[in-house]
């Protein structure tokens, strides 16, 4: 009945079988991840939805509500009002307008090819290699053959993704209902799974992977915060339209790493070119403003922000998003840090469960305990069968 | 009088049927909530806040000499006893020194909800028993979140440390370094 000096003091660095398996897993898990697209995405808006709306939530129980209460309050009201903010960023919008929403689409799409022909004769005009080369025509017949084939080729696509997806985002905002209604309980539940010698280090395990989670999510929101403010600054100071909107948009998209980034300065270049079709000064200088944005993203909003989240280095971190690039495409490179935090957590203090000779010893007595409690009647019968039953006269 | 008492009662009972004004109602307290509020960790909190602090408690149950935790291992919790009874002790000069022994309601392991230092005692089950785990990470976010019910704990926290201090310093019991 001495009590053992414990081996276990505070946590243990992890060793390279540990970071091997970390790796492994995380690979191994972004392969499933890209078999389950449908879910992983409505999972990953849910999550950070989830997030946003903690805090609100545990007010609203602190203040009385049922946790199916307030999940339920908060979700209506910040449903409510992100469709109220979307449908006023569409209202005010001060950029050129047609009747119909495709009429629009195609006025910007018209604006964007015109930006993309008059730089291509601009640099004919400068660079007569350029011209030589034809530069103009090659640019002029790939956007033929694109659009005379778009129908064809990608609109059904196109349409059939729409159809797949729409349904499968629409799981979001469940996701993000239950979560916050049944979280602490699914918490409880897992917990309860485990055995006495390891319980304190799985609540701590627990707590951690929630803790990576949620500081990895609300780095995000942080850097789309500071993005969007940043990006719409620059965008109204060279007069583009709804500068707000567009910086949102494109911090939303810059949430991929590097596909994101592209879609997103695209975006703004359209839109730039289409609204002052005779300056391409103002596309120029969006792509300015983007790039700059970009680099402070890139050199201090994000160590600001996701750096300090998830504690990896940043070698592991670039190699690791090449990595998620290649098993599983943009959401591989989405989902990989996130992922590759988690996984780190779940690893290394695994890794200390295992290598640890008292808590294996603990757990082994506890389950002996219980076998001999279990088993305590049966060995009586057993006795009982080889002796005279005392009743037997009766 | 009693015309006025009875229209009060009335006008509540209208009100607690509309949902929006259910939660000015008083929750019950269950045979649960009422085992936690016997404890001198929570005895100062209302039924609400109990309730809350239930919702963070996990359960957990230890057969007869069963370790809950060990001396020197990373404190992550506090234990609330709701039945059966457990043994503190610790090894002084090689010798094992009983430090408590410990009765429903009774709380050990309270200083891992201060810090992350070892423990310095082992807590071993003398019967069968059942114990409500106040996981310290949930206690510093309700620190965070509600100061009034964080101020609450601590301060029953605060008053247990003394007392165990007043304790050592009359009889010369080592409770001081246990726990």
């Amino acid at each position: 009945m001495s009590p053992v000096p414990s081996v276990m003091h505070g946590p243990e660095r992890a060793g390279p079988v540990v970071w091997t398996g970390i790796i492994g897993a995380t690979c191994l898990l972004l392969l499933v991840v890209k078999q389950m697209l449908w879910l992983a995405l409505p999972f990953i808006l849910g999550a950070v939805l989830y997030y946003i709306l903690l805090g609100p939530m545990q007010r609203m129980v602190r203040a009385g509500f049922s946790r199916n209460a307030a999940a339920l309050w908060v979700c209506a009201l910040f449903f409510a009002i992100a469709s109220l903010a979307l449908a006023a960023a569409m209202t005010w919008s001060d950029g050129p307008e047609e009747d119909s929403w495709e009429a629009t689409i195609s006025l910007y799409l018209d604006g964007g090819v015109a930006f993309v022909r008059n730089s291509m004769a601009l640099l004919e005009a400068k660079f007569p290699i350029l011209a030589e080369m034809r530069l103009t025509s090659i640019v002029n017949m790939a956007f033929t053959n694109y659009t005379n084939d778009f129908a064809q080729n990608h609109l059904g696509e196109i349409v059939v993704g729409i159809v797949t997806w729409v349904p499968s985002l629409l799981l979001a905002p469940f996701l993000t209902f239950f979560l916050l209604r049944d979280g602490v309980r699914f918490k409880k539940f897992l917990a309860r799974a485990v055995p006495n010698a390891y319980f304190e280090r799985a609540l701590y395990l627990l707590h951690e992977v929630d803790q990576t989670a949620r500081r990895y999510f609300e780095g995000l929101l942080k850097l789309t915060v500071l993005d969007t403010l940043v990006l719409a600054l620059g965008l109204w100071v060279i007069g583009v339209s709804s500068p707000l909107l567009l910086g949102l948009i494109s911090a939303v998209l810059a949430w991929v790493p590097f596909v994101g980034s592209i879609a997103g300065c695209v975006l703004v270049v359209i839109v730039a070119s289409t609204d002052a079709p005779g300056n391409p000064l103002m596309a120029y200088g969006a792509i300015g403003v983007f790039v700059l944005v970009r680099l402070l993203d890139d050199f201090l909003f994000m160590p600001l922000t996701l750096g300090r989240s998830l504690h990896i280095h940043p070698l592991v971190t670039v190699l690791m998003i090449f990595a998620g690039g290649i098993l599983a495409g943009v959401v591989g490179l989405m989902l990989v840090l996130p992922l590759l935090g988690v996984v780190m957590v779940i690893g290394e203090t695994l890794g200390t469960l295992v290598t640890s000779p008292r808590l294996r010893a603990r757990h082994r007595y506890a389950r002996a305990l219980r076998t001999r409690q279990a088993s305590v009647d049966l060995d009586i019968a057993r006795e009982r069968r080889g002796a005279p039953t005392p009743n037997a006269g009766k | 009088m009693r015309s006025r008492i009875i229209k009060q009662t009335t006008h509540r009972t209208t009100l607690e049927h509309y949902v929006i004004f259910r939660f000015l109602k008083p929750p019950r307290m269950s045979p649960r909530l009422h085992r936690l509020k016997s404890s001198s960790l929570f005895a100062a909190l209302t039924p609400l806040e109990l309730k809350i602090v239930d919702g963070l408690l996990h359960e957990r149950r230890y057969l007869k000499d069963e370790i809950v935790f060990d001396e020197g291992e990373e404190g992550q919790a506090l234990y609330l006893l709701m039945s059966g009874r457990v043994r503190i002790s610790r090894l002084h000069e090689g010798m094992t020194q009983v430090v408590a022994e410990l009765e429903p309601g009774g709380f050990f392991g309270d200083l891992a909800l201060l810090d992350n230092s070892p423990r310095n005692a082992q807590a071993r089950a003398m019967e069968p028993c059942e114990v409500a785990v106040f996981f310290r990470a949930d206690f510093l976010g309700l620190m965070e979140t509600d100061a009034v019910l964080g101020y609450k704990i601590s301060l029953a926290l605060a008053r247990h440390i003394g007392l165990r201090l007043r304790e050592w310093m009359g009889t010369g019991r080592p409770q001081l370094e246990a726990l």
